[in-house]
């Protein structure tokens, strides 16, 4: 089944509120676009996932069923590098200069690079105590080690 | 404060220093690194005790220009030394006023709804 149709059947199913529509990088898994739907009678949550490549990412669009999600479509377009088959995706919250979509794992973010993470001071010590080597130093959770 | 608002309203971030251990795990667990904490080490020497050293606290400052609202710093703290207090309006017109060292947040401790300190 098409993702187009996958997300017209939970329309036609009872699911008329579209939530949101956003994807999540699977890094050499490609990227996973999710769309969630809201049946209000019945109360439930519709939560629809599909892959595209990572060297070709693009998926159809879903404006023809939720026109709604043109506005989701376009900001999933520039923060993650999507195309959207049959959606002509204008940059919607970066600036026109911007350069690289900045949800995507492998974009550095400046400023983490920048600002020096206040937990890598042990108890006991202050900014001082960082200038003097030591073998193991607590690494920031959650961020990774960019290539240099 | 001039206008009331709910028990659990999360309005600022309040430190009891004489709880704080400068463990450092509010620092390193707050996804927007907003906490600093500075600390030294000094031994103490009790009568008929053998010296033992303790983390003195020099510097503790959170930066609500960065801070999120998350809670996650006071979820972690095992020494229940940093609470939601139900003081609000403190914006500014410059990002450094956004700094809250330790002397404010201190203060802040008689905002924090009875029952939970």
């Amino acid at each position: 089944m098409t993702w187009v149709q996958q997300v017209q059947d939970a329309r036609e199913a009872g699911a008329v509120y579209f939530d949101v529509l956003t994807a999540v990088d699977l890094e050499a898994d490609g990227f996973e676009v999710v769309c969630r739907l809201w049946d209000p009678d019945a109360k439930v949550e519709h939560l629809l996932a599909t892959r595209c490549s990572r060297e070709d990412p693009h998926v159809p669009s879903i404006v023809g069923v939720f026109a709604g999600a043109a506005w989701h479509e376009r900001s999933v377009a520039e923060m993650f590098g999507i195309a959207f088959d049959g959606h002509d995706t204008a940059p919607l919250l970066l600036p026109e200069s911007f350069e690289g979509h900045p949800l995507r794992k492998d974009f550095v973010l400046a400023a983490r690079e920048a600002k020096q993470w206040p937990g890598a001071k042990d108890p006991g010590e202050s900014d001082a105590d960082l200038a003097v080597p030591r073998r193991r130093r607590a690494k920031p959770l959650g961020t990774r080690e960019w290539p240099t | 404060m001039t206008y009331p608002v709910p028990d659990n309203s999360r309005g600022i971030i309040a430190l009891d220093e004489n709880a704080c251990t400068s463990c450092m795990l509010c620092a390193r667990e707050c996804p927007d690194w907003c906490i600093e904490i500075d600390s030294h080490k000094q031994t103490v020497q009790e009568e008929g005790a053998r010296p033992r050293v303790v983390h003195v606290l020099d510097r503790f400052a959170i930066d609500f220009g960065l801070c999120m609202w998350c809670g996650i710093c006071i979820e972690v703290c095992p020494f229940d030394a940093l609470f939601w207090a139900k003081s609000y309006d403190h914006a500014a017109t410059d990002p450094a006023q956004m700094v809250h060292e330790r002397f404010d947040l201190r203060q802040w401790l008689n905002d924090v709804p009875e029952g939970t300190t």
